[in-house]
């Protein structure tokens, strides 16, 4: 998985004098720019929550209920689903797709649905939590459930128990350090999702202060409101990290015992892309028939073909929106991607400032997309650029948060070996720290690709006013639901296709990097 | 610069050698004081109650730890030194091989980071030798512990090194192949010139693989016991075997 | 025409008194008490202060109605609540509304609480655009989607849209204050008197001045509501109506009362204040003071239809139902 719990570095000054610096330089920058409404420095952040401190407290507690609530569906609903994976193995194909496609819908399109379906209150609040939340928290579940070393299953045979007791008394506490690892990548998505269903119509909360506050030039609410929504997610990411450690679960460990049973045919097979397609389309009309959706908004897959189908111009439209949105999403997945890692190597080879990067990484990847997003737009201006470094900002962070974890793997006694013959740091680098970074990187570029899709339609629809995230939030406007279903199945079906595409390329050089991992 | 491979197999002295380890605040003598040479070209065996310290002792000759007090000296030269000039070989308890490179990899990664040109017949008679030819191009989450071992040995004789460290080469080793490699790989280092030190928990791997057998006391490590190995004399091997089992009881028995 | 004249004390307590009896009434009048919604077009503000009134002062209430005032949002649905029914009437706009049609709604504008389009071309005082001519040359930050608005006022003006430089933008005050654009297609209510509590001075040219005429703040309710509850309909637009005369009579009060009752939006009064009375102008005309809040004529309509058509809807003067006005006024 992409994160892990991180210990405290027992020497807390070089992430202190680094998050010092970084204080400045934020301070600096708003000073530099004053008067352009674009920047509010931490004093002014301080300022603002000194004058507001109950209003943003009140707010901030609104959608940390809501957020806490979908959260706790969300990972009650991965838990089920890991457990009906392992459970009937056979579905365990189908399970995770369908969690894919879910997981990949995009919020803009989302939140508007479910608010009709919740009508007032906080149902796509808390709806959206968990949707934000179930899928990072589902995959580590399965690789944790799986994470267990054949020995000790033979442990619970041999007592002549069931695999029952092997769930209980193994697989549980096997997985414990990964559910924990999901729960801290979950948390600060779920107040992300809390916030966007604000956005749907709420009577109060942080998104709702958050829309206010950018509208009203009211520059250091929404830095003090990022910065309150960026605070409350690191604490979230904190807690449990902590909770693990007090659980006795450290950072889920490397196995390196081959586990060859389970190693199967590793492709996702025509089969069960079929079945994919058949139960989300199936979903996708029981859902809309059993909440009785209205055909006005509620287009079914029926619609959305004839609608496609009968006029080239639709096509035009979503494509022309399409491609706007990948010529600015894939420079910033690759850019976040490549700085990430590049950072990372970077870093390592400066253990002192590694120590340092580390918690700030952590902290500022939870920063929620839709504070800081017209932030970039402002300081970055309009164009492709601000689009792409916010892409690139959201991929960014985990990518070298999880590639110094990946990198701090590196098995001590390789490393040992390295110390015997003198080797360079380069050598060391090269041959051994890169290639224990290898599952970390890829795993944070499956992640990334819904991210990537979701920080360039958000941009899109908060900043920019182009592409397929302009597009979904336009239908307020003209009501034309067909192009609106279409344009969540496209985003959908590219996540969900290059998701796949990156997962097996991932397979492909985990078998030789690191065979132990390929549980999933 | 003098050559830190100048001489060769290298004499290895320790000159009151202390290492202490310090754990949130408490002091940890783990070796010495210690004044110990091993002659070049002798292999000598390490022996004591587990978590003695002689695990440390060899990673300060590799330069992997520095002493607290204390100089150790290769040939004349500095562990540091000689390790940059892949002057030694360190064989890990637990083999340290790269999870994600094949045994033939692992055996010419010595190569690389000796910075030498591979010499691939040599690493696939090395591979033969101890026994992992038809795994040459497994990895090692497919061998078992022991062939992993073997792949490891097999990693540390490839460049020929002056100095072996063996850190329990044998130890998840089958008996039936520990006793083939005890009398197969010991002539392949000893005919090359090898001072070799080797940390075992079996006395008879000891008494006839070694010129001489050091017995450790429990941390922090200093010799209580000094034996002449029993190589090349059978016969004297049960007569030496038992004079280290008892001085290595009497020191279990100072610890209890 | 109510008019009254409340020290702000007095009407808060007035409010309170009410807000009182609004809490008591679903028992006392537990047989007569209607839920229903109003479907905001966004976040609370004093945009819809004149529906505030209406709730706190009972004038909903006393007609046995328990009116849920449901707020909007940048991502909340406002036709579709209508559709399914979970909102009675809803706060939409004449070319929401016919686009909506056009899509199959079953929609009817019932009455307009924004008689001119609040929209305006903000721009800064040391280079302001007071007529549409001055815009050619001009770089103006505008979403994308609003091209059409923009194309619809120079075809009226007779402008060349070519001569004009779009920046897409969102929809915010920052591009024209670091003067990245020299104006600004926004609402009269929103970003200027942003700019103006920041103490940026802006010159707003009102579209609607200018013969862009698209009726705003519209309400909307489906046919089957018009058919089947006339009653319900004609009382929340009664309440609707005495509560926006209140508005008219004393905007401030009306800003302080959207504080009190929604103080986790963070409001300020001074904004609220100043929004308050800069809408009024575009609320209130000869045409309602002659035949009161909300109306629309003929003639008005047309004028909707011809420049809904340079926006691109066809639509036709049916999508407008005065029926429920002409009974409220009657």
């Amino acid at each position: 998985m992409t994160a892990r719990s991180v210990a405290l570095p027992s020497n807390i000054w070089p992430p202190l004098i680094a998050a010092l610096l970084l204080v400045g330089m934020w301070q600096g920058l708003a000073s530099l720019t004053e008067g352009m409404f674009v920047f509010a420095g931490p004093v002014e952040v301080l300022g603002a929550i000194a004058g507001e401190g109950s209003l943003l407290l009140r707010s901030a507690g609104v959608t940390l209920q809501s957020a806490a609530l979908g959260f706790a569906i969300g990972n009650g609903m991965a838990v089920v689903l890991a457990g009906l994976a392992l459970a009937l193995p056979r579905l365990e194909r189908l399970i995770s797709g369908l969690a894919l496609v879910f997981f990949c819908l995009p919020f803009v399109a989302t939140g508007p649905v479910l608010r009709v379906i919740f009508g007032v209150g906080e149902g796509p609040q808390v709806t959206l939590a968990a949707l934000a939340t179930y899928y990072t928290t589902y995959l580590c579940l399965l690789v944790g459930l799986r994470a267990t070393p054949a020995s000790w299953l033979d442990l619970v045979r041999s007592y002549g128990r069931g695999r029952f007791s092997e769930l209980i008394h193994v697989r549980a506490s096997a997985s414990l350090p990964y559910f924990i690892a999901g729960l801290q990548i979950g948390a600060p998505a779920a107040f992300l999702g809390a916030m966007v269903g604000e956005f749907t119509g709420a009577e109060r909360g942080l998104g709702v202060l958050s829309i206010r506050a950018m509208r009203g030039l009211e520059v250091d609410m929404t830095w003090a409101i990022a910065t309150i929504a960026a605070a409350i997610s690191a604490v979230a990411f904190w807690f449990f990290g902590w909770l693990g450690r007090r659980l006795g679960a450290g950072p889920p460990p490397l196995l390196l015992s081959p586990r060859r049973e389970e190693r199967k045919s590793l492709g996702f097979g025509a089969l069960d892309l079929t079945l994919v397609v058949i139960a989300v389309l199936g979903l996708w009309i029981g859902l809309m028939q059993a909440f009785n959706l209205s055909p006005f908004f509620a287009k079914r897959p029926q619609d959305v073909l004839s609608f496609l189908v009968a006029d080239a111009a639709n096509r035009d439209v979503l494509l022309d929106a399409f491609w706007q949105t990948m010529s600015l999403t894939v420079p910033g997945y690759l850019a976040g991607l490549a700085l990430g890692a590049g950072l990372a190597v970077v870093l390592v080879t400066q253990p002192r400032l590694a120590a340092a990067a580390l918690p700030l990484a952590i902290a500022l990847r939870s920063i929620p997309i839709v504070t800081t997003a017209p932030l970039f737009v402002l300081a970055l201006g309009r164009g492709p650029a601000g689009t792409i470094t916010i892409v690139a900002v959201m991929i960014f962070f985990p990518t070298l948060a999880a590639c110094l974890e990946g990198m701090r793997r590196t098995p001590k006694a390789v490393l040992d070996l390295f110390a015997t013959y003198a080797a360079s740091p380069m050598q060391r680098l090269i041959h051994a720290q890169l290639p224990a970074m290898a599952p970390a990187f890829l795993a944070s570029t499956r992640m990334a690709v819904p991210s990537a899709l979701l920080a360039a339609t958000t941009a899109e629809w908060l900043a920019t006013g182009t592409g397929m995230g302009s597009l979904m939030a336009l239908t307020a406007s003209t009501s034309n639901y067909n192009l609106l279903w279409s344009a969540i199945m496209v985003l959908a079906v590219t996540a969900s296709l290059l998701y796949a595409l990156v997962r097996l390329l991932e397979r492909h050089v985990l078998k030789t990097f690191a065979s132990e991992q390929l549980a999933t | 610069m003098p050559d830190p491979l100048a001489s060769r197999p290298p004499r290895v002295s320790c000159d009151g050698v202390e290492k202490t380890f310090w754990l949130g605040g408490d002091a940890i003598a783990a070796v010495g004081p210690l004044d110990v040479v091993f002659e070049p070209g002798k292999t000598t065996a390490l022996v004591g109650p587990s978590g003695c310290g002689k695990s440390t002792l060899l990673r300060l000759i590799a330069g992997i730890e520095t002493p607290s007090e204390g100089a150790i000296t290769i040939g004349g030269a500095t562990p540091a030194e000689v390790t940059k000039a892949a002057g030694l070989a360190f064989a890990f308890q637990d083999a340290a091989l790269l999870p994600w490179l094949t045994v033939r990899q692992n055996v010419a990664l010595a190569f690389k980071l000796a910075r030498r040109a591979p010499d691939a017949r040599r690493v696939s008679d090395l591979i033969d030798l101890v026994g992992l030819k038809q795994f040459a191009d497994a990895r090692p989450a497919e061998l078992s512990g022991g062939m992993r071992q073997r792949a490891a040995i097999a990693r540390c004789l490839v460049t020929e090194p002056g100095l072996l460290l063996l850190d329990e080469p044998f130890g998840a080793v089958d008996e039936l192949t520990r006793t083939r490699l005890n009398a197969e790989l010991p002539a392949l280092w000893q005919e090359r010139g090898t001072t070799t030190l080797l940390v075992t928990h079996s006395i008879a791997e000891a008494a006839a693989l070694s010129d001489r057998i050091l017995v450790f006391s429990p941390r922090p490590a200093r010799i209580v016991g000094d034996f002449a190995g029993a190589r090349h004399d059978p016969r004297a091997r049960a007569g030496l075997i038992e004079a280290v089992a008892k001085a290595l009881a009497s020191e279990a028995e100072l610890v209890s | 025409m109510t008019s009254f004249k409340l020290s702000r004390r007095s009407f808060v307590g007035a409010g309170l008194g009410t807000l009182g009896l609004a809490a008591l009434s679903p028992r006392l009048l537990a047989q007569e008490t209607k839920d229903v919604a109003l479907q905001l077009s966004w976040l609370h503000s004093v945009q819809f202060g004149g529906s505030y009134i209406a709730k706190s002062k009972g004038y909903w209430s006393e007609a046995g109605l328990n009116v849920a005032l449901n707020p909007g949002g940048p991502n909340a649905p406002v036709d579709p609540a209508v559709v399914t029914g979970q909102a009675l009437i809803g706060i939409s706009a004449a070319d929401y509304a016919s686009a909506s049609v056009e899509q199959g709604a079953p929609f009817k504008i019932i009455g307009v609480a924004m008689q001119k389009n609040p929209f305006v071309i903000a721009s800064l005082p040391d280079n302001p655009v007071n007529t549409p001519a001055d815009l050619v040359g001009k770089k103006i930050g505008m979403a994308l989607a609003n091209t059409p608005v923009l194309q619809a006022l120079c075809t009226i003006n007779n402008v060349d849209i070519n001569q004009i430089e779009i920046v897409p933008t969102q929809y915010d005050a920052a591009p024209l204050v670091a003067k990245q654009v020299d104006c600004l297609l926004c609402w009269q209510t929103d970003l200027p008197v942003a700019m103006a509590i920041q103490g940026v001075e802006s010159v707003t040219m009102l579209m609607a001045d200018h013969g862009y005429a698209v009726h705003s703040q519209t309400y909307i309710a489906t046919e089957d509501s018009l058919a089947n509850r006339r009653a319900d309909l004609v009382a929340m637009m009664r309440g609707e109506v005495r509560g926006w005369n209140d508005y008219k009579a004393d905007p401030k009060a009306a800003a302080a009362l959207t504080l009190e009752m929604y103080p986790d939006q963070g409001l300020d009064l001074p904004t609220q204040e100043l929004q308050a009375e800069r809408q009024v102008p575009l609320m209130f005309s000869e045409l309602t003071e002659a035949n009161g809040f909300g109306w629309f004529t003929d003639e008005t309509v047309a004028q909707n239809v011809e420049t809904l058509g340079l926006l691109g809807r066809s639509v036709t003067p049916d999508l407008w139902d005065r029926s429920i006005l002409e009974e409220v006024h009657a």
